[in-house]
């Protein structure tokens, strides 16, 4: 589940040792606009050895490296790929397939120079431009890296010449396709942050908007959003009790060789069965 | 004598200093900051380690210490290193 990516600042030792006890999904080690452009060489130095050392319990561990038009990308693949605790690598300002292939072969060669499994690292692309989100779908089907597509927020909005809102608006199109193409490639839909970080209702109502779009979870850059945003993408008791029934019906009805079965008066089919599965897996049943 | 520096005095880091010492001086450490007592010689090994892996045989290293797990250590070592040769 990716319901929750904890954005961690990959120069602050307190947040790089702490972070992953808040009970995200995954964290996300940043070593790009976290980092002062003074500080890179530090933070890459640093981030390698959390990496290395491992101690990040159960959840998903990815770094979000410096843009392939910085002369910083390179060195922070170099850096990070030979560790154990990588599990992905989120790339910034991705906008083409062919900047997938750019950070496909540079990982590819760094996976066979270290001995780490081929594919083994994961890819998450942010698509921080209008070109990036027009793309998404070529993006998302350019190598079987790819694990989830994420639109932009600020960087977005600067390239669409708009300012943020209070509801989001000028991103609303963007959140859509996104959610298209990642369902149509088979990859992760995952939504940019909720900046205003004392907001709470704000940060709900975004949640349950972008959780009704079809998004699988979204990026956060303050440890108390992680609740709000779980409460908002977990079942309830009654949805996991739905979801329990109607896959028992439908098992019992295909052991009776019977294709589509009634479950309280309503018609249970494949969609209806795979979004009950879907429930279960989101509550951590299945 | 060329001095280089990594690190913060935010919590859990540390500030290093790095000074060229001359050839034959070997490796000088002083450790100031709140924990330095208690952990100057686990902080001392950490350091000779990390300037043995960069094959440094004389320095003159500074360390102000807010609370710095070894790694967090060793990383700003490194990175002061990789300045002052830089």
């Amino acid at each position: 589940m990716r319901r929750t990516m904890l954005y961690l600042p990959g120069n602050n030792p307190n947040m790089l040792t702490k972070g992953h006890l808040f009970g995200s999904d995954g964290v996300i080690l940043d070593l790009e606009d976290a980092v002062a452009m003074v500080e890179k060489d530090a933070a890459r130095i640093l981030v390698s050895k959390y990496l290395k050392q491992g101690e990040f319990g159960g959840v998903e561990v990815t770094v979000r490296i410096n843009g392939i038009d910085t002369e910083f990308w390179k060195k922070d693949l170099e850096a990070i790929v030979p560790m154990k605790r990588l599990d992905g690598i989120r790339a910034p300002k991705v906008d083409s397939a062919e900047t997938v292939k750019i950070l496909d072969e540079e990982i590819s060669r760094l996976e066979d120079k270290y001995g780490v499994p081929q594919g083994k690292l994961k890819l998450f692309c942010l698509l921080e431009t209008a070109k990036g989100i027009l793309n998404a779908y070529e993006i998302a089907t350019a190598s079987p890296r790819i694990a989830a597509i994420i639109p932009g927020g600020e960087d977005l909005r600067a390239d669409l010449k708009t300012e943020r809102s209070m509801d989001g608006t000028e991103l609303e199109w963007a959140r859509r396709f996104v959610v298209f193409a990642g369902r149509a490639a088979g990859v992760d839909p995952l939504d940019t942050v909720f900046s205003r970080v004392t907001d709470d209702e704000g940060l709900r109502k975004e949640t349950q908007f972008i959780k009704q779009l079809g998004f699988a979870g979204k990026s956060i850059i303050h440890p108390n959003q992680i609740r709000i945003i779980h409460d908002v993408f977990n079942p309830t008791e009654a949805e996991i009790a739905k979801a329990q029934k109607i896959l028992a019906a439908a098992k019992e009805a295909a052991e009776r060789g019977q294709g589509a079965v009634t479950v309280d008066g309503k018609m249970v089919d494949t969609p209806v069965v795979k979004r009950a599965e879907y429930v279960l897996v989101r509550a951590g049943l299945a | 004598m060329k001095t280089a520096q990594a690190g913060t005095l935010e919590s859990m880091d540390c500030l290093v200093t790095l000074t060229e010492a001359a050839p034959g001086v070997g490796i000088k450490i002083n450790i100031t900051g709140a924990s330095a007592a208690r952990f100057t010689t686990a902080m001392t090994k950490k350091i000779k380690e990390t300037l043995a892996e960069l094959s440094v045989k004389d320095m003159d290293v500074a360390v102000q210490d807010n609370g710095a797990l070894d790694i967090v250590l060793g990383a700003r070592v490194e990175a002061a290193y990789g300045r002052l040769t830089k």
